[in-house]
């Protein structure tokens, strides 16, 4: 069994235009274990993207204060490719596009990456590995050979995420609003993709701003953040409450006090 | 010693090398010309790039047999091999032959199909007196290549063409390749220049196509000519009506390096394409001109260069379109994209447009940048190492280049030197 444990997080970034640091993240506590599912669920501008990347180690999230640990050890001063080595994994809000270089070689340098010099996966094991996800995605193989996200369709971008998740079997997932922009078959082909990967050995955090992939991905734990914070934990059945009564709702019932995006 | 008297001498020492070596005289009176009218031309205009300070013309004509097993080459069908001056294989099959197809030594060729050669030797794709190092080369030219292909021949194998500088002696490399291919020709050449030995040499190598109506040649090079060489390399085409010329350039050289790749569209509807891809590092210092010029009409050139700059080497890429009036519906489209992967990289890239007709359509593309680091992330985010990462978007970066490269084994032998040209160079 994994952990990961996010303790008394304080997160800034630093304003490119007038270089003044501001803090996003302002105390997250979290602890999640592998065979669990949590969703994390808030209104836009809150938090929950930093809270991915920072514990992914995007290199401008900086933590001021709190740690971020994973079965015990801490990561934060950890580069990104270490952290994923020892098993995490981030679905990207917005992936990057890379041309020139194949998503089969990317994928097989990502599988390679965590395996040893001496004991790197043979081309036959790795097309039979893949032929079995893109079955399991319903993608076609061409998708494999074209370059890096280059061109694909947002749709295609988001079940491109979920290819490499299979491939590359982490520890802990962290799926930065996996559902956006995907239509009805989509969406049940993505949730596909992650409900294959559950399991003891497994665990994901999943930001939704969406109750409906809930239903195909039913959470163990709900948290909602707002303005830096996770405000309220419940289990499946807090999602289905913020979807009747809206954030706003939520906060009153839950008298916190922060300025949602949406009102004035 | 006044100037009079050292040109004097100078000629003197270049006819006696000349004839000791048993050329003609129409050979012998072209070096003597170019000689007398070097210290008039100007040095080849490189922007944004200076060399003035380069030792580009060290003046002796010598003749030198090189030990042949110098040349570690593995046999190919259609294949040409010279160690410094000297010969050391030539394939060319049977069938070839009986269709007229020429393979040979430049000096043999001038003996032996000597119509064909002074015809086409710095006659049509370029000449002696366009600046100073055409001259110094016409000079003094010590090796060569001629290929020929007679019309409506077609060649499916790729004539490959290796040449090695041979500095365990003390002398330049001023190597002449001369491609003649006849009308309704296909003829696809791969050309490896190397270096073996320590002493420092320059090395001058020039190429001339010549691609008669609607033929089509493509060209792909492996530079690779070693660190103590200074180089000056140029090609140079020259199209007829619809004739097509492919080039993709694997500029590699190790050590300081001018390339000037020029492809001349004289004939209605004729095409060319140039590549260029080069890598420098340590303190190298590489300028490259890749011109197209468009003056038939109809005609369309097309230029893309992507170079990667390490440690505190410094690359320039000028691309240069020139579209003369009366190219009607002419098209000219270039990109120069240049990777700097260290802050002690200097990297130039550099569209040149001239353009005097109205009539045609033109477009360029330049970038110097970093590597992206968003790209990185994503990479790392996914367990690959930085310099893992570094290298699959550089490779990416090159891409497009590589996969134009029609001969599978150049690609493959110029993915390995890259490969081992960033493993170095980080
Ligand atoms: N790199 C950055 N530089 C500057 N500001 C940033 C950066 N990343 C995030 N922010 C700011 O931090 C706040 C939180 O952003 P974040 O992307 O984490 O929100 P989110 O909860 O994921 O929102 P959404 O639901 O819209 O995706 C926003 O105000 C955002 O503008
Ligand atoms: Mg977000």
């Amino acid at each position: 069994m994994a952990t990961l444990e996010i303790k008394d997080l304080h997160v800034e970034v630093t304003d490119e235009e007038n270089q003044t640091a501001k803090e996003i993240l302002k105390g997250v506590n979290l602890t999640m274990k592998t065979g669990e599912i949590h969703a994390i669920m808030g209104p836009n501008g809150t938090g929950k993207s930093t809270l991915s990347q920072t514990i992914m180690g995007q290199p401008s999230y900086h933590v001021t204060q709190g740690d971020i640990l994973l079965n015990g050890e801490s990561i934060v001063d950890m580069p990104v490719d270490e952290r994923a080595r020892k098993g995490l994994f981030l679905g990207m809000q917005y992936p990057a596009e890379i041309q020139g270089v194949t998503n089969a070689e990317f994928l097989r340098a990502a599988v390679n990456a965590r395996r040893a010099k001496d004991d790197q996966i043979s081309v036959m094991d790795f097309l039979k590995m893949l032929d079995k996800n893109l079955a399991i995605l319903d993608m076609s193989e061409a998708m494999t050979e074209r370059y890096l996200n280059e061109g694909f369709s947002g749709g295609e971008k988001k079940r491109n995420e979920i290819l490499q998740l299979l491939m590359i079997q982490p520890s802990f997932a962290l799926l930065d609003e996996i559902d956006s922009g995907l239509d009805i078959d989509a969406l049940k082909v993505v949730s596909k993709g992650v409900n294959a990967m559950r399991g003891d050995n497994f665990g994901s955090m999943i930001i939704t701003h969406y109750q409906r992939l809930l239903n195909y991905i039913v959470p163990d734990v709900v948290h909602i953040m707002m303005g830096g914070r996770i405000v309220k934990t419940g289990d499946a059945s807090l999602a289905k409450r913020l979807e009747k009564e809206g954030y706003a709702g939520l906060r009153d019932d839950l008298d916190i006090d922060v300025a949602l995006v949406d009102e004035n | 010693m006044d100037t009079m008297q050292t040109q004097t001498q100078a000629a003197t020492a270049v006819q006696t090398a000349a004839q000791q070596h048993n050329e003609p005289s129409w050979l012998i009176n072209k070096r003597l010309a170019a000689l007398d009218q070097m210290a008039d031309l100007p040095m080849p205009l490189v922007q944004r790039f200076n060399y003035r300070d380069w030792e580009l013309m060290p003046g002796n004509l010598q003749w030198a047999d090189s030990k042949r097993d110098l040349a570690q080459v593995a046999d190919g069908p259609v294949q040409i091999v010279q160690v410094g001056q000297t010969t050391v294989r030539v394939n060319l099959p049977e069938k070839l032959q009986e269709q007229g197809v020429v393979l040979t030594d430049f000096f043999t060729a001038v003996k032996d199909y000597p119509d064909l050669v002074q015809e086409a030797f710095m006659t049509k794709a370029m000449k002696a007196n366009e600046n100073r190092l055409a001259s110094y080369h016409t000079a003094y030219l010590n090796a060569g290549v001629f290929l020929y292909v007679p019309n409506n021949v077609v060649i499916s194998e790729p004539i490959d063409i290796q040449l090695i500088q041979d500095n365990t002696l003390d002398q330049p490399l001023n190597s002449h390749v001369l491609v003649v291919a006849g009308r309704n020709t296909e003829v696809s050449v791969s050309q490896h220049l190397t270096t073996v030995g320590e002493n420092a040499n320059l090395a001058n190598c020039l190429m001339e196509v010549i691609a008669d109506e609607n033929s089509h040649v493509t060209v792909a090079t492996l530079d690779e000519l070693g660190r103590k060489t200074m180089a000056y390399v140029e090609r140079r085409a020259y199209a007829a009506d619809n004739a097509s010329v492919n080039w993709a350039v694997g500029f590699m050289n190790e050590g300081n390096t001018i390339g000037n790749f020029d492809t001349e569209l004289n004939g209605v509807g004729s095409r060319a394409d140039a590549k260029v891809i080069a890598i420098t590092d340590h303190d190298q210092r590489m300028g490259v001109n890749t011109k197209i010029t468009n003056r038939g009409k109809h005609t369309n050139g097309n230029i893309l260069q992507r170079g990667v700059i390490l440690e505190d080497s410094e690359l320039v890429y000028n691309g240069i379109g020139d579209i003369i009036h009366g190219a009607a519906g002419s098209e000219a489209e270039q990109e120069n994209r240049l990777l700097m992967m260290s802050s002690n990289a200097h990297g130039n890239a550099n569209p040149i447009l001239l353009i005097d007709e109205n009539d045609v359509m033109a477009g360029h593309a330049a970038s110097v940048g970093q590597v992206d680091e968003q790209q990185l992330y994503y990479l790392m985010s996914r367990g690959i190492r930085r310099e893992t990462a570094e290298r699959l978007v550089i490779r990416g970066f090159l891409g497009a280049v590589l996969s134009a490269i029609p001969a599978k084994a150049v690609r493959s032998q110029l993915v390995d030197i890259i490969e081992r040209k960033l493993e170095n160079g980080r």
